[in-house]
């Protein structure tokens, strides 16, 4: 699990064993970037810089490697993320109920009682998926990307914590050896069930060499039906002494008090003292014994019962023995403590204990496991966690979160990280996540629980999630993403983007959110989606940007005419009413909209030969100060056929008037030089020929202008008031 | 540590650089071969095709922020920056009439898209070594540093059309003076010390530029670029976070220390702070010192060659690493000014102050490139010794190693995703 201090080589090698040396004074050298999407990482062989001179070095093929410092999940073990991470939102939901409520009601019992559980539910969790992973790696061999002993080790792990740190409220000053031996029996099962159908199945059990040691490890175990079963057996054993004593020990085996089955510990405690008064008379009987009838010709069966009696009444060094004899490790002497010689260890003082049987009997380092267990047992959480943080980032980062909410771990930050112990292992499993970006929902959830570098952490990964956008078309999908893809074209929000503004929304994240509509807007203007840009645009408020979408638009006039710009607008052209309804909407932006929806609107008129109307479109976007000045000049050129149209005077006077006012400034500002201001776009739309071309054009207007204004006189004797009533009946 | 895809065959000759997009689905390669490439990973199988490829000499390339569009720019020996965007429709006719002025702009086409040159910046007299463009939130402004020691800060005049890029900057990294020098009216502000070091600081690097350039003949071996360029390290990295306004860490030539140069439209540019890992940062002309005594062997002024800065991800402090020659990575922590000592402080402006918290020689041999994750918890560095290396920093707040890759054969060829371990023993 644990990638630390691996060195991974790259396949196929470029290098042969021990040349690496030869591969950089080649001039070579290896360079890697480091990918936004997951924990993976470009690596390549570069030219040195450092090198005599830079050049080609001839043909050869030139690889890129792809590695990553974490394994992508599985499917089960993306089910796995996915499923606790629903109990982790509940105990999230409740620390911050808490934060609300005060530190006295997270440690009310009501509090505690729901951590217990939610404790449990960890621990069953990773049952669950230890059974099954268990299951299904024996029927596909491999298949699985942790095997289940990897869960059954999570399992113990959080078992134990569970036990020792998390008992049920008003239980934490309790004896806590039973509760041990339980988890001990249920996690490292010994001895095993088959020595004892094996031993069952015999005439004569005791003439087996196992006999002894299954005896003793199940007394040790405190599997009180095993022991008085093969006790029972000893009653056709040849040795009378063996026999009765058998028969008197069986039911003091039996008869073991546990906590469980007293109302009170002063009863437990009491019935704990009597029993062990049994046992020392059971000792004396058994000191009793004749040394000639200590030995059955097979075993020395007096040592044995006197071991299983010296268990029975919790003498240390008998334990230690029989436990180093059988083979058990610093577990289950730590455990047989609680239970036979300190029948009222209580969990604070656990560590003492565990501390002096690890003196002799040290966990092994090799196995993290067990290093985890050791530091439970030796009151250690910190430790623990830095343990199961190299076991799996998972159990770190939740046994860090529960760790926390019973207050077993130090809350502020570390002055130089500026993290508390929760939130660095908490992080440490969202980098995990991030390796897989599909888990982006799960990883942000961890992050935002992590403070203000959390919060920050998770924006970055926010804004870095592929908002899939350009799927449409360009790559084949499944039916599904397909409907989403449909919807987002019919400007819904959908898929990731939706999902990602729902997170933002959730976390009040708006800077993020505006960061990804305004990618998005970018995105549908690459794509010529001009109204999704534009509603993006100002979801994100991003008032510039809308402007340079319907600069886009305009664009479109000058590269592909008119027919082009009437379709592209009529896709913005729903967006101006809303934009118009909306407060914050910057001016001069949503001015340039109106412009070019007006523009599109005239071209239309001008399509459907309805010229009167165009024209008089083509003026009041001149007299309402719509157009930008550096459309005046397309604008004047669009005049100059309805000026010649022969039919009708489409201009009133005063209308010419104002064609006449605007060409003359043009004219004159490209005297004055800011020519670039005023036919850029007419340049533009014109293709090659540039200023002069441009002016030439203008000059056609200005001509066609002369003869309107001749043909007006002309129809017109009476000057501009009868053109403007001619004018008038015209409409 | 697991291999997890690879490019068997990505150019004719050796990469100059690999460059992820914002979201890391695309890749922008450039190599010897006098071509770029942009590749496209399929997220069902993790393959990576070629989406782009066209002919251009370049060094290093750098993506914009997608809420530009998607824009490339790309540094090359030949002393210009270019600036591509991809445009998405092959039979668009659009000929950018208002774009990339000298006349037809050099396409790239391939399948569905195409890569259209849309400007070319020539102001560098010398190799450009790094391109990168500021954080988004300072709209489409670029980076550039070359040989000339020279950080050339371009703003994007008109976002439409990509054409038009102001030299809003442009700053000679190796004589920037310090916060105190930079114009008349904050030199009351300074300290006496602090300008006398910054006076020397300048100064010795000039002296360590000369000693560089009258060595030049003498260094045997060396043809072609010249040892200047061979030698010196030029590399540029801004910092991410908003609240601090424009600034960007710069290192250049031979001088061994980073500066963080604050942008400003108000005033010129200045020093906030040098990382400097010798003995006395501030004692520097001890270092001028030891460059002049070494005159006979070999001097051993070392160059860094990168520097990356962490995004700050609410952390009170910044990282920043830097990479060099003397085969060290080296992480700082640095901590902008505080606001209050901007009031109380007699006098003083306000400072900002590093150290290093990390420093590491594994690579035992020049570091080339150094570069953090997008949290800024994950350091890289990719070292002569032919192995990337990865860094992260403990609950204790130490920074460790977290694993290594290589491209040596295996002992144990057999598997090579899962062979791990053995080969560490050479740590």
């Amino acid at each position: 699990m644990s990638s630390i201090d691996h060195h991974l080589n790259l396949f196929p090698p470029l290098i042969q064993v021990g040349h690496a040396e030869q591969f950089i004074q080649s001039g070579k050298t290896l360079l890697s970037a480091q990918s936004p999407l997951n924990q993976s990482y470009a690596v390549f062989p570069s030219a040195r810089k450092d090198a005599s001179s830079i050049k080609a070095s001839g043909v050869e093929e030139q690889p890129i490697f792809f590695a990553s410092s974490e394994t992508s999940p599985s499917a089960e073990r993306r089910l796995f993320i996915g499923d606790t991470s629903i109990i982790f939102a509940a105990l999230q939901n409740l620390t911050n109920t808490a934060q609300s409520r005060g530190q006295e009601w997270l440690h009310s019992q009501e509090t505690h009682n729901v951590i217990r559980k939610l404790t449990l539910d960890y621990v069953n969790f990773t049952r669950e998926c230890w059974i099954h992973t268990s299951q299904t790696s024996v029927q596909s061999q491999g298949s699985s990307q942790f095997s289940g002993d990897h869960y059954r080790s999570l399992y113990t792990c959080l078992a134990l914590f569970a036990v020792l740190y998390v008992p049920e409220y008003g239980y934490e000053d309790a004896p806590v050896g039973d509760d041990l031996m339980e988890w001990l029996n249920v996690h490292f099962i010994e001895p095993s069930t088959e020595e004892g159908d094996y031993l069952s199945g015999l005439d004569r059990p005791w003439e087996d060499e196992t006999f002894w040691p299954y005896l003793v490890r199940v007394t040790l175990r405190g599997l009180s039906k095993a022991a008085t079963f093969f006790l029972a057996t000893l009653s056709i054993h040849p040795s009378d002494n063996l026999r009765r004593l058998a028969q008197r020990l069986s039911p003091l085996v039996q008869s073991q008090p546990h906590l469980q089955s007293f109302e009170a510990e002063r009863d437990f405690a009491y019935a704990s003292h009597r029993w062990k008064d049994k046992v020392k008379a059971l000792r004396i009987e058994l000191d009793s014994v004749s040394e000639s009838d200590r030995h059955d010709g097979i075993e020395n069966w007096w040592d044995r019962l006197s071991d299983i009696v010296g268990i029975l009444e919790g003498r240390n060094e008998v334990i230690r023995r029989v436990c180093e004899d059988l083979g058990a490790d610093w577990r289950e002497i730590s455990v047989s403590w609680g239970v036979f010689a300190d029948a009222r260890l209580r969990r604070q003082d656990l560590p003492e204990v565990a501390s002096q049987v690890l003196d002799d009997m040290p966990q092994d380092p090799t196995n993290l496991e067990d290093m985890v267990h050791a530091a439970l047992f030796s009151g250690d959480p910190a430790k623990a966690l830095s343990h199961a943080a190299q076991l799996d980032p998972w159990l770190a980062a939740h046994m860090a979160d529960l760790m926390q909410a019973l207050s077993l771990i130090e809350k502020d930050a570390n002055e130089d990280s500026g993290l508390s112990i929760r939130d660095f292992y908490v992080l440490g499993y969202a980098q995990y996540l991030h390796a897989d970006p599909a888990l982006w929902r799960i990883t942000v959830a961890y992050m935002f629980s992590c403070g203000e570098t959390g919060v920050r952490s998770a924006d970055e990964v926010l804004m870095h999630v592929p908002l899939k956008l350009r799927s449409v078309g360009s790559i084949l999908h499944g039916q599904g993403e397909q409907n989403g893809a449909d919807n987002l074209k019919s400007g819904d929000l959908a898929g990731v983007v939706k999902d990602i503004n729902a997170t933002c929304y959730e976390y009040q994240r708006e800077e993020v959110r505006r960061t990804i509509c305004r990618i998005a807007a970018q995105t549908f203007v690459q794509e010529k989606e001009y109204g999704l840009a534009l509603s993006y645009s100002s979801s994100a408020e991003d008032w510039p940007g809308l402007g340079r979408v319907v600069d886009r638009v305009l664009q479109e006039y000058i590269n592909a005419g008119p027919a082009q710009f009437i379709r592209y607008v009529a896709g913005i052209a729903p967006s101006l009413q809303a934009l118009r309804m909306q407060s914050g909407a910057q001016g001069i932006f949503v001015h340039r909209l109106m412009f070019a929806v007006r523009y599109a609107e005239f071209h239309q008129r001008l399509g459907n030969q309805d010229l009167q109307d165009a024209a008089w479109d083509l003026v009041s976007m001149f007299q309402d100060g719509l157009s930008p000045k550096s459309w005046w000049a397309v604008l004047l050129c669009d005049s100059q056929q309805l000026l010649q149209h022969d039919a009708t005077l489409l201009f009133p006077y005063a209308g010419a008037c104002v064609l006449l006012q605007h060409l003359e400034e043009v004219i004159a500002r490209t005297d004055q030089g800011s020519g670039d201001e005023h036919l850029r776009v007419l340049i533009a739309k014109l293709g090659s020929g540039g200023t002069t071309e441009a002016l030439h054009a203008l000059q056609g207007v200005r001509l066609s202008l002369a003869k309107y204004f001749a043909r007006c006189t002309m129809i017109g004797t009476g000057g501009k008031q009868i053109l403007e009533r001619k004018f008038i009946a015209a409409m | 540590m697991i291999q997890t895809g690879l490019i068997q065959s990505a150019h004719n000759d050796l990469l100059t650089d690999v460059a992820y997009d914002f979201y890391g689905l695309r890749l922008a390669t450039c190599s010897l071969d006098q071509r770029i490439k942009v590749w496209q990973v399929d997220e069902s199988n993790g393959n990576w095709n070629v989406e782009d490829d066209w002919k251009a000499s370049m060094l290093e390339d750098a993506w914009a922020h997608p809420e530009f569009g998607t824009i490339l720019a790309s540094a090359s020996f030949d002393r210009t920056v270019k600036i591509w965007e991809q445009t998405s429709f092959a039979s668009t006719t659009d000929s950018q009439t208002n774009g990339a002025g000298a006349g037809s702009p050099q396409a790239a086409s391939c399948g569905s898209s195409r890569w259209v040159e849309r400007a070319v910046l020539v102001d560098a007299r010398g190799t450009v070594r790094a391109v990168e463009f500021a954080p988004h939130h300072f709209g489409l402004k670029l980076a550039t540093v070359s040989s000339d020691n020279r950080v050339r800060i371009y703003k994007c005049l008109e976002q439409s059309s990509l054409a038009t890029w102001q030299l809003s900057e442009e700053v000679d990294v190796s004589t920037l003076p310090s916060a105190s020098l930079s114009s008349s009216y904050s030199v009351a502000f300074a300290t006496p010390t602090q300008t006398s070091a910054t006076l020397e600081g300048a100064s010795a690097t000039l002296v360590a530029q000369a000693l560089q350039q009258s060595q030049n003949p003498a260094t045997q071996g060396r043809p072609g670029m010249g040892n200047r360029e061979a030698d010196g390290g030029w590399c540029i990295s801004w910092c991410k976070d908003r609240y601090w306004g424009e600034i960007i860490a710069a290192g250049c030539g031979v001088s061994g220390a980073i500066k963080i140069i604050q942008l400003s439209p108000s005033r010129r540019p200045i020093t906030l702070l040098t990382l400097d890992p010798s003995p006395s940062p501030v004692g520097l002309p001890t270092e001028a010192g030891t460059l002049l005594a070494s005159d006979g062997d070999t001097p051993t002024p070392f160059a860094i060659t990168s520097v990356a800065w962490a995004p700050s991800c609410g952390r009170s402090y910044h990282l920043i690493a830097t990479g060099g020659r003397d085969g060290h990575v080296r992480i700082w922590r640095v901590k902008p000014a505080e606001d209050e000592a901007d009031v109380e402080g007699e006098g003083g402006d306000p400072k900002w102050s590093a150290n290093v918290v990390a420093d590491f020689d594994h690579h035992k041999s020049a570091v080339g490139r150094v570069e953090w994750n997008i949290t800024g918890t994950v350091l890289s560095s990719a070292g002569n010794d032919g192995r990337v290396r990865l860094w992260k920093a403990t609950i204790g707040n130490v920074w460790r190693t977290a694993g290594s890759i290589g491209v040596e054969q295996s002992e144990d060829t057999q598997d090579a995703d899962v062979n791990m371990g053995e080969n560490a023993i050479a740590e």
